[in-house]
């Protein structure tokens, strides 16, 4: 196994199985919290986050696959390509507003299928040498028919791109047909006092 | 400069002396929490009651006369309203007899400078947790300000603070006295219950777990419960600061306001700072608790870098959010 990345509560291996080469995702233990606190976190975190997952991957969302999953550990497939973040910050890179549609539409079908994000920002979206767009982190998702929880995704995105960008990422997640009720809340959570001077960051 | 602070914005009322950025005393009396909690207009009857003594003590702690200070420093916000007008009316009455500038002083920001100053930490990720605040913040440039710049909020809870949700658990369980610290003793002695743990990214909330925990009292072990409620909250404070850490690859981190007394959130803080080799530091407890000395020590920089403010213009503001407050 050979460590490629580390996150706040887990770390990211490459290995082999079978001969073909996956990505596993470890929750590790902190050795600050309560022991028994520890392991139900690590452990309810490691199913809900593979069961999300494995239920996007089923209604048509471009995520990884899911190989396998045990207490602490997911074993999926591993995707080439480059984040969504790196292509940004990239001024050389020109991205067309296509690629943004087709992101709409993905995170359409997401919540289509009950699936919010938690944590949809440019740092966790793979684009394939085909520009075409995958989800990866599922980390912070949440099964759940709440439509804050489905606003939330799409404020995080609305902060971390462009309007031009954004409003091409719209036309695609108009296909999601309760669409208009997720903006009608996200406008509402703009408008809370707290909010105003809050600036969301994102890695 | 000589710089007289007066920090009135909750329970405690605290005068403090800083001169050339050292404290030379810091005096204060408290409030005794009944099981009402905070009543704002008995703990501002207090405050008028003390104010004058308190002052006068620390003049005496320090060996100063009264007309040795060179200006003053009084808490502006954010607090209760009641409370922060009589720090603010001896603060006026004190620059007009003396004839000294004056200037308001936000409290988290000076929560988080008197950290840093004894932490000896330049730029850190901070975790203030007290009463009535529970916020994880950093300081970035302005673009404009004349300042160093302003701290942004990176995670904060989306209801109560976590001083007030142990407190308030304390109140109900009949501890006495009512305290978060109470809570602490109870809790050396308990073992785990699971109870709801609420983390959204670098937010939190703690009334869910405050509700629930109520609900148990009487049918879980009272020192069972403390423990568990403890190591819960903690644990959601601990995880949306390693998030804040890593996603701003920040090298240090500093723990302060009134919760950062607790000897627990310390141990834990620092377990996880090690494992991302990030430095960790915190002022002594006498600077943690609401004190007058870290509000002198931000207005005496205020007033060298040439912060005015007419006596007339003074306010307090009760929601005065820190990241409107320009940091010199």
């Amino acid at each position: 196994m050979r460590k490629i990345g580390e996150g706040a509560e887990a770390k990211i291996y490459l290995t082999s199985i079978f001969g073909n080469i996956v990505l596993v995702k470890v929750r590790f233990r902190k050795k600050y919290r309560e022991r028994a606190l520890d392991e139900s976190l690590r452990r309810s975190r490691t199913k809900q986050e593979a069961h999300a997952m494995i239920i996007a991957r089923r209604a048509g969302v471009s995520v990884p696959v899911v190989i396998a999953f045990d207490k602490f550990s997911i074993y999926m497939q591993r995707l080439e390509g480059r984040l969504l973040r790196e292509v940004l910050s990239d001024t050389n890179a020109n991205l067309p507003y296509a690629v943004f549609v087709e992101l709409g539409r993905e995170l359409a079908k997401m919540h289509n299928a009950n699936i919010a994000h938690g944590d949809f920002t440019p740092a966790n979206i793979i684009l394939n040498n085909n520009s075409h767009a995958f989800i990866i982190d599922f980390g912070l998702s949440e099964i759940t028919s709440s439509m804050e929880a489905k606003a939330l995704d799409l404020l995080l995105m609305k902060r971390s791109i462009t309007s031009e960008q954004y409003s091409a990422f719209l036309q695609g997640y108009a296909a999601y047909s309760k669409s208009k009720e997720v903006l009608a809340r996200l406008n509402e959570i703009e408008k809370r006092g707290r909010y105003q001077t809050r600036t969301l960051i994102t890695s | 400069m000589i710089v007289l602070g007066i920090e009135s914005s909750a329970h405690t009322f605290g005068v403090g002396i800083v001169d050339n950025g050292k404290v030379i005393a810091n005096e204060k009396e408290m409030y005794k929490i009944t099981d009402k909690g905070i009543v704002p207009s008995r703990v501002a009857d207090f405050h008028m009651g003390n104010a004058a003594k308190v002052i006068r003590r620390t003049l005496h702690a320090a060996g100063l006369g009264i007309k040795d200070i060179e200006g003053i420093g009084y808490t502006m916000g954010p607090g209760i309203g009641t409370c922060l007008n009589v720090g603010m009316l001896a603060a006026k009455a004190l620059a007009y007899f003396l004839k000294v500038p004056i200037v308001p002083v936000n409290h988290a920001v000076a929560h988080i400078e008197i950290a840093k100053k004894f932490a000896n930490m330049q730029d850190p990720i901070a975790l203030y947790v007290s009463g009535g605040n529970s916020q994880i913040l950093k300081l970035y440039k302005s673009e404009h300000g004349r300042g160093a710049g302003r701290y942004r909020v990176l995670g904060e809870t989306f209801d109560i603070g976590v001083g007030n949700m142990l407190d308030s658990f304390a109140r109900n369980a009949g501890l006495n006295p009512a305290w978060g610290s109470t809570v602490a003793e109870k809790a050396k002695k308990g073992k785990f219950v699971p109870l709801p743990y609420t983390v959204k990214g670098m937010d939190f909330t703690f009334t869910g777990l405050l509700t629930h925990s109520i609900k148990l009292i009487g049918k879980v072990l009272i020192e069972d419960l403390c423990y568990s409620l403890q190591e819960t909250a903690f644990a959601m404070l601990c995880e949306a600061t390693e998030r804040a850490l890593l996603l701003t690859n920040s090298h240090e981190l500093c723990v302060c306001g009134g919760v950062a007394q607790s000897e627990r959130l310390k141990a834990m803080l620092s377990e996880m700072a090690r494992e991302h080799r990030v430095k960790f530091g915190f002022a002594p407890n006498e600077f943690n608790a609401d004190n007058g000395a870290m509000i002198a020590y931000v207005a005496e920089r205020m007033l060298e870098n040439g912060v005015k403010c007419s006596i007339d213009s003074c306010t307090i503001k009760q929601r005065y959010r820190i990241d409107s407050a320009e940091v010199y």
